[in-house]
């Protein structure tokens, strides 16, 4: 029995062993990633090159300044204003391509450019667009163009405010990435029984009742999952804010700027904790809200 | 008959809106990919304006920019940099990745979700958290400013998606092939390198060029790991140029330059992705 039993390990051994090296590599950084995360963070430098841990003097220090705080303030503000604007704009796309017409291959791989562009090409692109005092942008809203309107008289200084420069780094996120909240949105629409649709218009339902009460009552799984993907996104973003915000930064920002310009890799690593740490709590509290919410639609 | 006509003039007013929400969706697209290219081939009138409104189109249209980076003898080394460090990627990447993907996507691997989840798991982290400990344990092992550290960086990047497409390659290969083989006496490598490998060549292509863009304009890790130090990649160029605030139409061509080829090969993996596996191989 025991001599079977070895025989089936030594089988399942022989099969897995080209395995393993991938799974040493990847398992091995995951290691090293929390072991120096969790040590950098609870250690506290006493005199150079010595080292006290376990510490809780890098958090606090965290936590007491102004920077931090400020940081967590932008990145929250960023997460709930850009997720929406992300699904909201994926989803007009969707829309756009869920309906058969001319050309709407073509329409679909257009659609799909911004998200070939790398993230730091764009920010680039949107660094130029929104120059201060030229740039087309202040052009075109100082009305001198003549398809536009004057919207305003003086330039604006776009990179020079908190909420414009935080706003122009949403605007590149969503401007980016929401191709991927059209696929995923639209793979929803794609597996709503056409025959539903039909249904509800033959009972005289316009296009907005029909997708305010059967399109997205539907699209609850996809939306949730677009939902969740961009939201860790968001929280995740890093290169947009950083060209373009500057000191409006994000956590992300201030995770570089510890690091690279005060040279403290200990308070550097404790806000990247911190960061990883609200994205788990971010996902578990949005999906113990959306178990809430399934619960109660299961009642009605 | 007004009825029929307010109708026509209803359904009329809806195919309007349809058409202009398709022309504006197409234009919040396409325009800014129009003026990056616009701005890497104007000439300096045509940014610096004084005033007047920037053209839609240069005054003059030049190559300037780009010949001007050309001529530009840290250009050369950034590019070799940037291939070297991508070619190098897609090697380990594809190394480890691959025999990785056959065993996950060929055996029943006792814990396999667990498994899957294990391998992914670091890629869970956002990048700006994971590099600050690898750079630190990098610079421990004195792996900061070189192309080794960089390239170990990249495949921790790249070997999950390497997986995962490698994976579902040779889960499509239908396992009669392999049986029959059995059958005739093939041995576990014959196969491996004479059946299944050359059949999963074009998911194994799409991860090759998957790895090489990821690494090509890969920019977090490179700029923890590489700085900018001496070795320099076209992402940390640009960086570099940005810092110094140079001509808009100069940062527009480096910007057209890592562009190109990513917009090409995706358009192209996109194809790639789409053709079956395994057509033809069973009749």
């Amino acid at each position: 029995m025991l001599r079977a039993w070895f025989n089936r390990q030594g089988k399942t051994i022989k099969q897995i062993w080209p395995l393993l090296p991938a799974a040493a590599y990847l398992l091995g950084f995951l290691v090293i990633v929390c072991a120096y995360l969790i040590g950098l963070t609870f250690s506290t430098e006493t005199s150079p090159g010595h080292f006290l841990f376990p510490s809780m003097h890098t958090l606090s220090t965290i936590f007491t300044g102004k920077q931090f705080s400020k940081a967590l303030i932008n990145t929250v503000a960023f997460v709930l204003v850009g997720t929406p604007l992300e699904i909201v704009s994926g989803f007009f796309l969707a829309i756009i391509l869920y309906n058969s017409f001319k050309f709407r291959s073509i329409i679909r791989g257009l659609f799909l450019i911004p998200l070939a562009l790398p993230a730091l090409v764009t920010a680039t692109l949107l660094f130029i667009l929104f120059d201060f005092p030229g740039g087309h942008i202040n052009h075109l809203l100082m009305g001198k163009y003549a398809v536009f309107p004057q919207v305003i008289s003086h330039p604006i200084d776009w990179r020079g405010s908190r909420f414009f420069a935080l706003g122009i780094s949403l605007l590149g996120k969503a401007w980016r990435d929401a191709p991927i909240s059209m696929l995923i949105l639209l793979s929803g629409l794609n597996a709503i029984d056409p025959e539903i649709l039909d249904a509800a218009k033959t009972m005289g339902a316009g296009l907005r009742r029909r997708i305010w009460h059967v399109i997205l009552p539907l699209m609850i799984p996809s939306l949730s999952a677009v939902l969740l993907l961009r939201s860790i996104e968001m929280w995740k973003e890093f290169i947009f804010p950083f060209i373009l915000a500057g000191k409006y930064g994000l956590l992300g920002t201030l995770i570089e700027s510890l690091y690279n310009d005060w040279g403290n890799s200990n308070q550097a690593a404790a806000v990247a904790l911190i960061l990883v740490l609200c994205i788990v709590f971010s996902t578990l509290l949005f999906l113990w809200v959306m178990e809430i919410l399934k619960k109660k639609v299961l009642k009605v | 008959m007004p009825l029929a006509k307010s109708s026509f003039l209803k359904k009329r007013a809806k195919g309007l809106v349809w058409v202009a929400s398709i022309l504006f969706s197409v234009a919040l697209v396409v325009v800014p990919v129009y003026l990056l290219v616009k701005y890497s081939v104007s000439d300096s009138g045509s940014i610096n304006t004084g005033g007047a409104p920037i053209p839609l189109w240069p005054y003059a249209p030049t190559l300037r920019s780009f010949t001007y980076l050309f001529t530009e003898s840290q250009f050369y080394g950034v590019i070799v940099n940037s291939i070297i460090i991508a070619l190098a990627t897609v090697f380990c990447s594809m190394l480890l990745g691959v025999p990785a993907a056959y065993v996950l996507g060929r055996y029943r691997v006792p814990f396999r979700r667990t498994m899957l989840l294990g391998l992914i798991s670091v890629r869970l982290f956002p990048d700006i958290s994971s590099v600050i400990p690898i750079t630190e344990f990098f610079i421990r092992f004195g792996l900061q400013n070189s192309y080794l550290g960089a390239v170990l960086g990249h495949t921790l990047l790249a070997l999950p998606y390497v997986i995962f497409i490698g994976m579902s390659a040779f889960e499509s290969i239908p396992s009669d092939l392999e049986q029959q083989a059995q059958v005739m006496g093939a041995g576990g490598f014959t196969i491996f390198f004479k059946i299944l490998l050359p059949l999963s060549i074009p998911g194994l292509i799409a991860a090759a060029i998957y790895t090489f863009l990821l690494s090509w304009d890969e920019f977090i890790f490179s700029y923890f790991l590489l700085g900018l130090g001496k070795i320099s990649t076209l992402t940390l160029f640009l960086r570099q140029k940005l810092a110094y605030a140079p001509p808009q139409n100069l940062l527009a061509a480096i910007s057209v330059f890592i562009s190109v080829p990513v917009i090409a090969f995706s358009l192209a993996l996109q194809k790639y992705m789409t053709a079956g596996y395994t057509s033809g191989s069973v009749k």
